[in-house]
């Protein structure tokens, strides 16, 4: 059995080995699959509960995968934002001597939620430029707010 | 307004809805390339990412396998029961508690989900005096059993 402590090596040499046998757009067609079909839990709390979903769900995941961040719910604003400070995935890859991470391994967050939150009348705003540092940040807005 | 401030020393790092999301990798390169694409990219990973595990199997033999196995049992919730003598390694899972999982939250687990314990633990022993056979798996509770013996001269 491959843990799920495991998972993120398996997940990184997942793009890498898909980039090789189909290109970037493998990638991201692997990425958009993955939101359709596995980020149910995600686009029901959102289509329930509006930002607050985004709220219940990251407060889940984020704390499960042992995160360093800081989550705040504006509803008055308008605005959920995460401010990752520790990315325990980005982390563990950049930690690893025996392999290097998918060159863009942090575009899957992107692609995913976005992918869930746009159609449901949000936006997203990914800072990754920091991806390196095992940092970044991600903020849903209502469009119409 | 709601804040939550996180250190990443504060929670345990277990995460079990990634079994899923692997799982979900599995069906979609099997429907896109193929049931040997899986079994390929699983030894590619197996290979680079079990390296260290690789060179301490080398070094001291089947133990090191049964340590690993104690540890992500241990921190999966999961019993397994091993077997080890200086020739073979007998590994008995009642029941997989990523299958497990998968099935209490109606994730699709993937029909070749036993391939991330054949082909996983075959390129773990790829290059060494040991070989590996899965030699029982049920598809509905992930329960298994295989066995780490020596591998002849000639299939090493």
């Amino acid at each position: 059995m491959i843990s799920c402590t495991e998972f993120i090596p398996a997940y990184s040499e997942f793009f890498r080995y898909l980039e090789e046998r189909g290109g970037r757009d493998e990638v991201v067609r692997f990425w958009e699959y993955l939101s359709d079909n596995f980020l149910h839990n995600l686009r029901d709390l959102v289509t329930e509960h509006g930002l607050r979903g985004c709220w219940t769900y990251w407060s889940h995941t984020l704390n499960e995968e042992a995160a360093g961040f800081t989550m705040t719910l504006d509803e008055d604003a308008g605005e959920f934002s995460i401010v990752m400070h520790d990315c325990p995935s980005k982390g563990l890859l950049l930690g690893l001597e025996q392999m290097a991470p998918y060159h863009d391994y942090c575009g899957h967050c992107d692609v995913l939620y976005r992918r869930v939150l746009e159609p449901l009348g949000f936006e997203c705003i990914a800072d990754l430029s920091a991806c390196d540092e095992a940092r970044c940040s991600f903020v849903v807005r209502p469009l119409d707010r | 307004m709601p804040v939550m401030q996180r250190e990443a020393s504060d929670n345990e790092y277990l995460h079990r809805d990634f079994h899923g999301a692997l799982s979900s990798a599995l069906i979609y390169l099997e429907e896109r390339f193929g049931p040997d694409a899986v079994r390929e990219y699983l030894r590619e990973f197996a290979r680079a990412y079990y390296a260290p595990l690789r060179e301490e199997l080398a070094a001291r033999g089947l133990p090191a396998v049964a340590d690993r196995l104690r540890r992500v049992y241990e921190a999966e919730g999961g019993e397994v029961r091993l077997e080890l003598s200086d020739d073979e390694l007998l590994v008995e899972v009642a029941a997989c508690p990523a299958v497990a999982h998968m099935r209490a939250n109606d994730y699709a687990v993937s029909p070749m989900w036993h391939e991330t314990i054949r082909t996983v633990n075959e390129a773990i022993c790829e290059g060494s005096p040991w070989r590996f056979e899965l030699l029982e798996y049920r598809d509905a509770t992930g329960a298994s059993r295989g066995r780490f013996s020596r591998a002849e001269e000639g299939a090493r």
